[in-house]
């Protein structure tokens, strides 16, 4: 029994791209590159400018909005019309279908997310192209942990993407924005601190070991997954609203 | 004249004669209020399950409480710290608050227009005397109504709180006058597009976070671009920008229309641009309207 | 403003005037014809409305209600004109849905009175008509309860409820027994004579399947593929189209020497399996015939068994799609 079911895997790149959920996938990308090109007409190549751009809209909006509408599009419409005790019915072990779930959402999240970013990167400072990596490199991180982190809401809850978007807005964005001690448990801001070690010539945010964020990452991606494994072998599917 | 009833078991048809309706039958008016009414109390969960009241009516006290704050501080400490105005200014709260209100718009517009399409209720809507067009104005009009009424809390309770700390009368009703038009606006444009956005997904979840993108997304671009612009001398560029989310924009035609304190980092300036604002107002507005009455002809009940 | 008492009579309401008539009534889309010059015309009473899926039912309830326009030909609903009275129709008829159509959170009596509202009842007038309603659908405790948790007949009787709310003059019901089991769906079938005859509200009620229809109409229309196949009396079917199946012993080929005496006698006869013989049933008459032609035959009279033809039969003749028999 291999680790990843390769069915599993296709079905769900199916339901991720279904219906509308599949324009927003690619919207958000577009906006960011959109916006890059902007910026960098107007100003030419700027440190300072392709930061704000790249964490205040790549890195806090976009990253974190691409991981939610992967992971849900790959398990919410499952739970959401019941279909997904088909799934369960079937002699393949709940990790495994966590982790063939969970590949697609990474892939998107490498797609939508960590590869634009390394585009926008590029056009925003061509003549330092370590930090657009080093931006995609963060967003792949920050995105991992957020697949993990929404699958486990997925199947805990049936209105995960709005408890996903509650979270996004109001623990990352108001409070983070006001309260220095959210970066501890701040998912972007991991993924900042990564970036910032990585391109070693931005600064995004303050007092964030290197090593803390890498572990606090692993710990959440991997964590999380298993939750999400362990909360499937029980699963319960409850009535409707 | 009814026979009696017979001793059915429950399920059964009970035997008590029928009676026809002689009242009146209001006319399309009055039941277009009805409608709008009962919209107006779903958006805040009134007429509904218990937990549907709790994400609306959490986002209304968490509106009201920097508000009431703000009051308490003016109030108590105007003297100490030499306070001759709001703290925040009327038009500016809005803009602070606006992950609140997105937050709320984009969980009770589902709420009020995808279910009805979800579960496929609008036929019994369409089979009734009323007009398909009625019905889409009046349930866009309910939740504009119910994000002004968001909005506008907070903002009447500074100036309650204004009146009670002596600020002179005329000159904040005036401020909260322009603000309350303001609030308006932003409702309008809020309610009217994520309207839209929720009858073209009609999956609840798709819909709220549709919503959520569209606002946060357009309001982040469009900051970074103000921000930038205004640091590289470029500030045309972030006027223009500012259309592009409802925030700014509304916050843009109050400097222009009111003389309100700017919120943003480019703020229209001239006249051209003004008029350029509130041209986009009314289109961002009539522009939805017009796409949602399109959406709803296709429906075939 | 309001539509007063005097109006709901309308200009078609007099006795006898059909409660609806089309007139060549087409319907077609890119590639199908869903109805093809129907012309038909509907009176009070039960009427049931029958075909196969995708025969037209569906379409022409909707055409009548102003849901959907027709591509060309004319219909009138209690005498109001489809394309220009639309509001007017939807405020005297009364219409339940084949679909699903009920949110799952809201309870039967408060989705009720909502639609009255909608229907232009006052506040107070829909409460208690909604509390009427839903008493005479049979819907009890339940009606407090979530749509959510409902089962299927709960589900059906609500939609009913909102059906008859406004006190309409005609309730248009599709498919209403759809997804209940025997007994359930003999309750709803009660439920729409009684609608039909002591509330004295038309009613057209559709269905796929036959037997049902049978029992409680008046009237049936038979649709195939968006034209008309049959429109009469549910009686005139059943009596002109019944046989009578007839078993006579005594002398050897008695069913032959019978069959004869009939057919000289002018009633069509034909052999029937088991030497039985198969006769045409016009009239009550007919029973005595073969009575006494068997005596003056000398022939046993073992068996005299009518057969009423059913609708199905309609089916047969006319070489329509499949619809089931019940």
């Amino acid at each position: 029994m291999s680790a990843v079911s390769p069915t599993i895997v296709r079905i769900g790149a199916h339901s991720v791209f279904g219906r509308r959920r599949g324009i927003l996938l690619f919207l958000l990308p577009l906006v960011l590159v959109g916006l890059a090109v902007l910026v960098r007409a107007l100003v030419g190549e700027d440190l300072r400018s392709t930061e704000d751009t790249l964490y205040g809209l790549g890195l806090a909006v976009v990253v974190p909005l691409v991981a939610l509408l992967a992971t849900t599009g790959v398990l919410a419409p499952e739970i959401d019309d019941g279909s997904i005790s088909y799934l369960l019915a079937k002699p393949i072990s709940r990790h495994t279908i966590v982790a063939s779930k969970l590949l697609v959402a990474w892939a998107c999240v490498l797609v939508f997310g960590a590869l634009p970013m390394l585009v926008a990167g590029l056009v925003l400072l061509l003549g330092q192209p370590e930090v657009g990596f080093a931006f995609a490199v963060g967003s792949l991180a920050g995105g991992l942990a957020y697949c993990s982190l929404f699958a486990l809401l997925s199947v805990m809850t049936r209105h995960a993407v709005v408890i996903g978007l509650l979270y996004l807005l109001l623990w990352e964005g108001l409070l983070g924005g006001l309260l220095d001690g959210v970066r501890w448990l701040s998912v972007t801001r991991w993924a900042a601190a990564i970036t910032e070690q990585v391109a070693g010539q931005v600064t995004l945010v303050d007092d964030l070991g290197f090593t803390y964020a890498v572990v606090a990452t692993v710990v959440v991606v991997v964590l999380g997954g298993w939750l999400t494994g362990r909360r499937l072998q029980a699963f319960n599917l409850t009535g409707d609203e | 004249m009814s026979t009696p009833s017979e001793g059915a078991p429950t399920g059964v048809i009970h035997d008590i004669g029928y009676r026809p309706y002689a009242g009146p039958r209001l006319g399309e008016g009055a039941v277009a209020w009805a409608l709008f009414v009962t919209g107006l109390r779903n958006s805040f969960g009134l007429g509904r399950s218990g937990r549907s009241k709790v994400l609306p009516m959490g986002l209304l006290a968490l509106m009201l409480l920097p508000a009431l704050i703000l009051v308490g501080v003016l109030v108590q400490a105007k003297d100490l710290l030499g306070l001759d105005q709001q703290i925040v200014a009327y038009s500016t709260y809005p803009m602070t608050t606006q992950l609140l209100i997105s937050v709320f718009v984009a969980s009770q517009a589902p709420a009020l227009i995808s279910r009805d399409l979800r579960f496929r209720t609008i036929t019994l809507y369409l089979a009734r005397p009323a007009r398909r067009a009625t019905y889409v104005l009046v349930r866009m009009a309910s939740l504009t109504a119910a994000t002004f009424l968001l909005v506008a809390a907070p903002l009447v309770l500074m100036y309650v709180g204004g009146l009670l700390a002596d600020l002179p009368l005329g000159r904040e009703s005036q401020r909260v006058g322009g603000a309350l038009v303001g609030a308006l606006l932003l409702a309008a444009c809020l309610a009217c597009t994520a309207a839209l956005v929720a009858a073209l997904t009609i999956r609840r979840g798709l819909a709220v976070t549709a919503v959520i993108v569209l606002l946060l997304v357009t309001y982040t671009v469009v900051a970074t671009i103000q921000g930038i612009s205004a640091d590289t001398g470029h500030a045309r560029v972030g006027e223009v920008a500012g259309i592009f989310s409802p925030y700014t924009l509304v916050n843009g035609v109050q400097v222009y229309v009111f003389d309100a304190p700017h919120a943003t980092r480019t703020p229209p300036t001239g006249d051209g641009m003004g008029v350029l604002y509130l041209l986009a107002t009314a289109v961002t507005v009539l522009g939805s309207v017009g796409a949602m009455l399109l959406r709803y002809r296709k429906v075939q009940g | 403003m309001g539509v007063s008492v005097e109006d709901r009579a309308g200009p078609g309401s007099g006795h006898g005037a059909p409660v609806i008539r089309t007139g060549a009534l087409t319907k077609t889309y890119p590639r199908v014809t869903a109805l093809d010059g129907l012309t038909v015309d509907i009176g009070g009473g039960v009427t049931g409305l029958v075909g196969a899926n995708g025969a037209g039912k569906s379409t022409l309830i909707k055409i009548l209600l102003g849901l959907i326009p027709a591509t060309s030909g004319t219909a009138q609903v209690l005498g109001y004109d489809v394309a220009r009275d639309g509001g007017r129709i939807r405020s005297l008829v009364g219409y339940m849905p084949e679909h699903d159509c009920l949110p799952a959170d809201v309870s039967a009596s408060d989705l009720t009175v909502h639609l009255g509202q909608m229907s232009g009842l006052p506040y107070p007038a829909a409460r208690e008509r909604a509390a009427d309603v839903l008493r005479h659908v049979g819907l009890a405790e339940e009606r407090y309860r979530p749509i959510g948790g409902y089962s299927t007949g709960m589900k059906q009787r609500a939609k009913l409820a909102q059906a008859l709310v406004h006190d309409p003059r005609l309730v248009l019901l599709d498919e209403p027994t759809n997804g209940l089991d025997p007994s359930s769906r003999d309750d709803m079938l009660a439920l729409v004579r009684r609608i039909g005859t002591d509330f004295g509200i038309a009613v057209l009620v559709t269905s796929h399947l036959l037997g049902e229809l049978e029992r409680i109409s008046d009237h049936v229309v038979v649709l195939d593929s968006g034209r008309l196949l049959r429109a009469s009396a549910t009686t005139e079917f059943l009596h002109r189209t019944g046989t009578l199946l007839v078993e006579v012993q005594g002398k050897p080929d008695a069913d032959r020497l019978l069959g004869q005496a009939l057919l000289d006698a002018g009633v069509r006869a034909t052999p029937a399996d088991g030497r039985m013989v198969e006769v045409e049933l016009r009239d009550d008459a007919t029973h005595d015939l073969v009575r006494d032609l068997a005596v003056d035959l000398g022939l046993g009279l073992v068996r005299m068994q009518e057969r009423h033809h059913r609708i199905e039969d309609v089916f047969r003749e006319g070489g329509a799609g499949s619809v089931h028999p019940v």
